[in-house]
Order: structure tokens, then C-alpha cells, then sequence
């Protein structure tokens, strides 16, 4: 017994990468091929449900990819039309170091392959990603950019959001590469096409694609044009709709105009997916609204703060909203001081910068709930302002904007803060009811339109009641009938 | 001359350029000589910074931006404009290596930004500022500046914005600066009518950064109807917060009846 488990542990150990190898391998193939027969389900059944089921299984396939499996399926499936198989096995092969499934392959040739060019799509979507995986990028973007051409020119509407995600390879391959000026005209006609065809999925991809592109170089002008000009499509998923959002929030924040930047970021957290894999989208999009809010004169919630997926992320932009609050400027400067490659990764640095001024109209209204009578020289040296004069000034201008609630005695050089007035007698808490109450009303009538129903449900129910009827038919007819041949028997008595 | 060549087009720069550096340059003499170069460089489609030779490109931009320095000294703002946004694509769509950074690039972009300050647009101003590479707007000089300028504006230290009239970095800055002048001083008689009861004419004066309380003051107080008293020497402003609200009826009533419609939806 003993000897024999020696044994079968000696024999084992050797093959078991092996066999997980074989078991992750034969696990990919029958989820590829899953993925096949839904996708020939989608296009019989002009259903693009099926489609969104095999593209969001991308993220997990692209993890346990296996060359060889790949192969045999491009062998067995894919189109001719649709490109140079043999060129696609290559890009597979090189990176390789033998095929092992060089025998099937020659049996299956001679098999002529059936199938829609929704699935050679598929694998090509799927090679181009393994090359991205791989790092032959200049093989990739050769791929995609032949792929993505293809796919246009077929136009079939069951196409659509494959055609979607190979772009955005396809982009992706040019930025990896640090190329991105150079595709920006080609998706540009793409989107024109896209329009017309009112290719929603696509459309919306190919927007987002451009807007990142322009802000990669920090064309704002540019992109607030195309945000102004072009629509984005209704229709489009909520991931897409999530980007373009935060794209817009970018935008709206640079050009400052804050209160448009704020909704649009709110809505990009709503409408992305809360898990694990959006985490990166989450943090940027909290990072640019944390200072938004600031900007508005508004400090974020300290909850956000403590959110164990953002804590790490937003530490720098804590310490910003700690000195803001306080109204401190020598730790506003310090901070930023201290995190300005970060801010300038993050591209947040033009926008804090702006904060300074929000910092110091902070600090004048904490003085000014403080005190109600205060010396110029001793706000000048709180704030810590260059000079007497400047502090005038500034405290002049956050009274016109409504900062502070005061007047200044110039003579004598102090302060003097009016009394507090109250503000529930004003309408304000009114609007600020309305807000709220116009956002539930339209959140409500937003999930009202989001219902799905089944396509062709009622026919179900008309079918049963159709049968009913059919057979209330049948039951008259034959009681007609039974009727008529009593009669008729009865007249056959007679005689 | 019916069409025009790389070598012509290059000698009638070169007039202008001797022109405008010239102490007292006849503005006029180089308004003729810029027609006639965008004549030329239309005709050799150099306007729009596609492909071309580095040398044709360079002369392109050459005039553009002596177009550019021309109409800041004919005060010609919007012909300005239109010069800095044809040679934007110079500066940013044209790689280095096709076209080496122009000495007078900088310059010209921070007197944009000053041009985009003194006409209040400040979301242009931004959106500019993106796009200039992050080392240069920290270090450079004449991005600084208007950089400066832009966050005393936004901070209300006026002061600093009056004395950075002396730290100007090149000579065309000042011809914005005048302008900036009369706009911060509206601003500041704004800010004084808010945050004032009285004051001293002496002390309006310094604020308002006029040299003293003359008729200049006393005309500018017209302006803005503030009230001086002779006797005392001392400017009152109306206070405008005697105006009492009344209750926004419009608005209540068109409110309760978009939440009647609305719930009614649900209901």
C-alpha cells in the first residue's frame, strides 16, 4: 500500500503542471466553444443578448488564453473571406515554441469550415488579444487595424459590438505603443460611419476612444468641441456611458464650469459597476471629484476617504481636503509641495493649483465665525498674506462674493461681521428640496424606461387564448353538429 | 506678382522683419508687407502647417508671429486672435524634429493668455494652459507670468496685480497690462461698494490705484454713482440690500404642479 502510493506520488508529481495545464487548457476550450454556439445562436436569432454574454466573458478568457486551442478553433471556424488564416496561425505560432496540435490540424483540413463571420471576428478579437498579452504590438495593431476595416465593410448589425471591442484594441495597441496621434483621424471616419449606420455600440466606443485620445495630449478645445457637436448614443452600455461621463466631467472641470463637472462625475460612479475590476475607473473619477467639490467651495465626506479600495489611492488628496477645510495655506503649499508628481500624473495639477484661493476664502470665513470684530494685520498674519494691503483686498472680494457677511472699517482697519442671518427664511432650503425631489423623480422615471421585457412575451399569452378560442370553436362546432345529426336522425325516424 | 515662390516670399519677410525692428516701424509699410506675405503663403498652401520642407514651415511661422507682434502694436486685438490660432498648429501638431522650437514661441503663447485674462475669458485661459508642457509652465518666464496674474486675480490681491505692471517680461506685455488696469478697477469699485459704507476720498484713491483724489476720481465716482460729500471729503456708496424679496410665486407654482404631473405618472 505503502509502496504503491510511493509510487503513484512519484509518477504524479512529475506530470501534474502538466495535467492542470491540460485541465485549464480543455476548461478554455469548452468555454470557447460555448462562446461559439452563442454566437451562431445570436446571429440566427438576431439577438445581440447572446453577443453582450460572450463579450463579457472576455476579461476571464483573456486570463487562461491558450495558444493551441485558439488555433484548432480558427482552424475549424474560421472564414476564408474573412482574412489570411494561415497568416493569423503564424502570429500565433511565432511567440510559440511547437504546436502540439499539429495533428488535428492536418485532419481538419480537409473539412471545409461553416460558420458566420461573427465568430471569425471573435478569434480575431481574441488574437489580438493574446498578441497584446504577448507584447507584439507592431503585429497586433497590423491586425486590428485589417480586422477593424473587414468588420466595417461587412456591416451586419449582429457585428456591432464585437466590432466595438476590436476597436478598442485596436486603440489600445496605438497608445501601448505611444502612438495615439496617429489613429485619431481613422477613428474620427470611423465615427462618422458609425453615425450613420446608427451603430450605437460602436459609436459610443469610438467617442470615448477619441476623447481619450484628446485628453491624452490635453486638447481640451478640441474635445469640448466634439462633446458639443456630437451626441452620444442612448442606447450605449452603461460602461460606455460611465467614460464617456467621466470624459465630459474632465472637460466641464478644466473649462470651470464645476457644477456641470459634478454631476457628470456622480453619474460616472453610478453608472459604473462596482467590482473589483473598476477599481482603477473609481479611483480617477473620485480623485477629479474630490476636487471638484473643493472647488466648489464643498468638503467631500470623510467616508469616501476610508473606502478600502480608495483609501491608498486618495491619501494625497486627503491631505489637500484637510488643508482647505482648515483654511490653511502654508500646509496647502506644503502638500502640494510634497505630492506634485503624483497630482501631475493624475493630470490634477492645473486644478489644484486653482484651489488656492479657495483655501484662503476658507480660512476668511472661520475668522469671520470667530470674530466679530478683527484687525486687518491680524487676518494678514492668520492666513499668512504678503501684505496689509492684498489682505484688504481679498477680504473686499470674498465679501462681494457673498464669502463672508461683513464690513470693513477702513480708518480704524478692523472688520466687523453683521449678524448671522437666518437662512431658513430664505428660499434656499426650498431649492435645495426641489434638487433633491427632481433628482428622485428622474431617477424613478429613468429605472421606469430601463425595464426589460421579454421580446415576444405577450405572444405566449395570445397563443393560449387563441387555443381557448379554437377550442370554444370546436366545442360549439360539435355540439352544432351532434345537434344537426339528432335532428337529422330524428328525421330519419319520422318516415 | 501672379504666383508666388519660396524665394520671393522669403527676401519680402525679411523686409518686414527689418521694418518692425526698427525703433519707430511704420506700422502701415507692415501691414502692406503681412497682406502680401499671406497672399504668398496661401498660394504656397503653408498656412495650415501640413507637410513641407522644415525651411518653408519655419518661414511660414517666421510670419505669422511678426503678424502676431505687428497687430499687438497696432492694438489690433482680434487680428491677434486670429494670428496666435494660425500658429497654434505650428507649435503644437508639428513635431520638433520636422520644426525646431521657435525663441518667440513662449512669448507669444503667454501673451495669449494675457490676451485671454484681460477679456475675462477664463475657462479659454485654461484650457490654453493644458496645454503647455509642464516643465515650461513651471520654469518659464513669460508663462509666469500671466500665471501669477491669473491666481492674484482669482484671490482678489490686486495689489500684486498692479505691481506686476513693473515685472513685465517683454514690452509687448504692457499693452495688455492697460487693459487689464481699467478692468481690475471695476472690479475693485465693485468689491469697495460691497464691503464699505464710507470711506475717505484720499484712501478710494490709493485703492483704486489713482495717483491722487482728483477729477479723474471724481469722474470715475460718477460714473458708478457714488455720492461725495464736499465738507467731509468722503465717498458714500448706496447700499443696495434694502431691497426686500418677495415670494417667488412663478416658481412655487410651476413646481407643485411638475410634482402633481409627476406623481400622477406613478400613481
Amino acid at each position: 500500500m505503502s509502496v504503491e502510493a510511493v509510487a503513484s506520488a512519484m509518477e504524479v508529481e512529475p506530470t501534474s503542471p502538466n495535467v492542470q495545464m491540460e485541465e485549464k487548457r480543455s476548461r478554455f476550450e469548452t468555454d470557447l466553444n460555448r462562446n461559439i454556439t452563442f454566437l451562431k445562436k445570436a446571429v440566427t436569432s438576431l439577438e445581440t443578448r447572446y453577443l453582450h454574454r460572450v463579450l463579457r466573458t472576455i476579461p476571464s478568457m483573456r486570463k487562461r488564453l491558450d495558444r493551441s486551442v485558439l488555433a484548432k478553433s480558427i482552424q475549424l471556424h474560421f472564414l476564408p473571406e474573412f482574412g489570411d488564416k494561415e497568416h493569423l496561425l503564424k502570429l500565433l505560432e511565432e511567440s510559440g515554441v511547437d504546436m502540439e496540435v499539429e495533428q488535428p490540424l492536418a485532419t481538419s483540413k480537409g473539412q471545409q469550415p461553416v460558420g458566420e463571420p461573427e465568430v471569425s471576428a471573435y478569434l480575431c478579437l481574441l488574437v489580438m488579444i493574446y498578441l497584446l498579452d504577448s507584447k507584439q504590438n507592431a503585429a497586433g495593431m497590423a491586425l486590428a487595424e485589417s480586422v477593424s476595416q473587414r468588420v466595417v465593410a461587412l456591416n451586419r448589425r449582429t457585428l456591432d459590438p464585437i466590432a466595438a471591442k476590436i476597436f478598442f484594441y485596436c486603440a489600445r495597441f496605438y497608445e501601448v505603443e505611444g502612438r495615439l496621434a496617429d489613429i485619431r483621424a481613422s477613428l474620427m471616419a470611423h465615427l462618422r460611419t458609425a453615425t450613420l449606420r446608427h451603430d450605437d455600440e460602436l459609436q459610443a466606443t469610438l467617442l470615448n476612444l477619441i476623447l481619450r485620445n484628446l485628453l491624452h495630449y490635453n486638447l481640451y478645445d478640441q474635445a469640448q468641441k466634439l462633446v458639443s457637436k456630437a451626441t452620444f448614443p442612448e442606447s450605449a452600455s452603461n460602461s460606455q456611458m460611465a467614460r464617456y461621463m467621466y470624459y465630459q466631467g474632465r472637460i466641464k472641470a478644466i473649462e470651470l464650469d464645476y457644477s456641470d463637472a459634478h454631476t457628470f462625475l456622480l453619474q460616472a460612479q453610478r453608472k459604473a459597476p462596482q467590482t473589483h475590476a473598476t477599481a482603477g475607473f473609481h479611483q480617477a473619477v473620485q480623485k477629479l471629484f474630490v476636487i471638484v467639490q473643493l472647488l466648489m467651495g464643498e468638503i467631500p465626506e470623510r467616508s469616501i476617504f476610508r473606502q478600502p479600495v480608495l483609501r491608498k489611492a486618495l491619501a494625497p488628496y486627503l491631505s489637500i481636503t484637510q488643508a482647505v477645510r482648515v483654511g490653511d495655506l502654508s500646509k496647502f503649499q506644503a502638500t502640494l509641495a510634497c505630492h506634485e508628481g503624483r497630482f501631475r500624473a493624475d493630470k490634477t495639477y492645473t486644478l489644484i493649483l486653482r484651489l488656492r484661493h479657495n483655501v484662503i476664502k476658507a480660512g476668511i470665513r472661520m475668522i469671520s465665525l470667530s470674530y466679530l470684530r478683527i484687525p486687518l494685520r491680524d487676518v494678514c498674519i492668520k492666513l499668512h498674506l504678503d501684505s496689509e494691503e492684498d489682505a484688504e483686498y481679498i477680504v473686499s472680494k470674498a465679501i462681494r462674493d457673498g464669502v463672508i457677511d461683513a464690513t470693513i472699517d477702513h480708518e480704524r482697519g478692523f472688520i466687523q461681521t453683521k449678524e448671522v442671518a437666518d437662512v431658513y427664511a430664505t428660499s434656499e432650503p426650498q431649492e435645495t428640496f426641489n434638487q433633491r425631489i427632481q433628482f428622485c423623480l428622474k431617477l424613478y422615471n429613468e429605472s421606469v424606461k430601463a425595464l426589460r421585457f421579454p421580446l415576444n412575451a405577450h405572444k405566449k399569452d395570445l397563443e393560449s387564448t387563441n387555443e381557448a378560442l379554437e377550442r370554444e370553436r370546436e366545442i360549439v362546432n360539435e355540439f352544432t353538429r351532434t345537434e344537426f345529426k339528432s335532428d337529422e336522425e330524428s328525421d330519419l325516424g319520422e318516415p | 506678382m501672379a504666383t508666388a515662390d519660396l524665394h520671393t516670399t522669403a527676401q519680402l519677410s525679411q523686409a518686414l522683419k527689418q521694418e518692425l525692428d526698427k525703433p519707430r516701424a511704420n506700422l502701415d509699410q507692415c501691414k502692406q508687407y503681412l497682406t502680401q506675405l499671406k497672399i504668398n503663403l496661401a498660394q504656397l498652401s503653408l498656412l495650415d502647417a501640413s507637410s513641407a520642407s522644415s525651411e518653408a514651415l519655419a518661414l511660414a511661422r517666421d510670419v505669422l508671429e511678426m503678424g502676431a507682434y505687428w497687430s499687438i502694436r497696432a492694438g489690433d486685438i482680434s487680428a491677434f486672435e486670429r494670428y496666435i490660432a494660425q500658429l497654434n498648429p505650428f507649435y503644437y501638431d508639428v513635431s520638433t524634429t520636422q520644426l525646431p522650437s521657435s525663441p518667440r514661441r513662449y512669448p507669444l503663447i503667454g501673451l495669449n493668455l494675457l490676451r485671454l485674462l484681460t477679456q475675462s475669458r477664463i475657462a479659454d485661459f485654461h484650457t490654453a494652459l493644458e496645454m503647455i508642457d509642464p516643465t515650461e509652465l513651471r520654469t518659464n518666464q513669460y508663462i509666469q507670468h500671466p500665471l501669477q496674474l491669473e491666481q492674484s486675480l482669482m484671490e482678489g490681491s490686486y495689489k500684486k496685480v498692479w505691481n506686476s505692471r513693473a515685472e513685465v517680461p517683454a514690452p509687448e506685455y504692457t499693452f495688455f497690462m492697460d487693459i487689464l488696469t481699467s478692468t481690475i478697477r471695476n472690479e475693485i469699485a465693485s468689491c469697495i461698494e460691497k464691503a464699505y459704507t464710507a470711506l475717505p476720498a484720499g484712501n478710494l484713491a490709493t485703492l483704486l490705484f489713482f495717483p491722487k483724489a482728483d477729477d479723474e476720481l471724481l469722474q470715475f465716482c460718477r460714473e458708478r454713482s457714488w455720492r461725495i460729500d464736499s465738507a467731509s471729503r468722503k465717498a458714500y456708496f448706496g447700499q443696495s440690500d434694502a431691497t426686500k424679496e418677495g415670494l417667488p410665486v412663478d416658481q412655487i407654482i410651476t413646481q407643485s404642479l411638475t410634482y402633481a404631473k409627476e406623481l400622477e405618472k406613478i400613481v
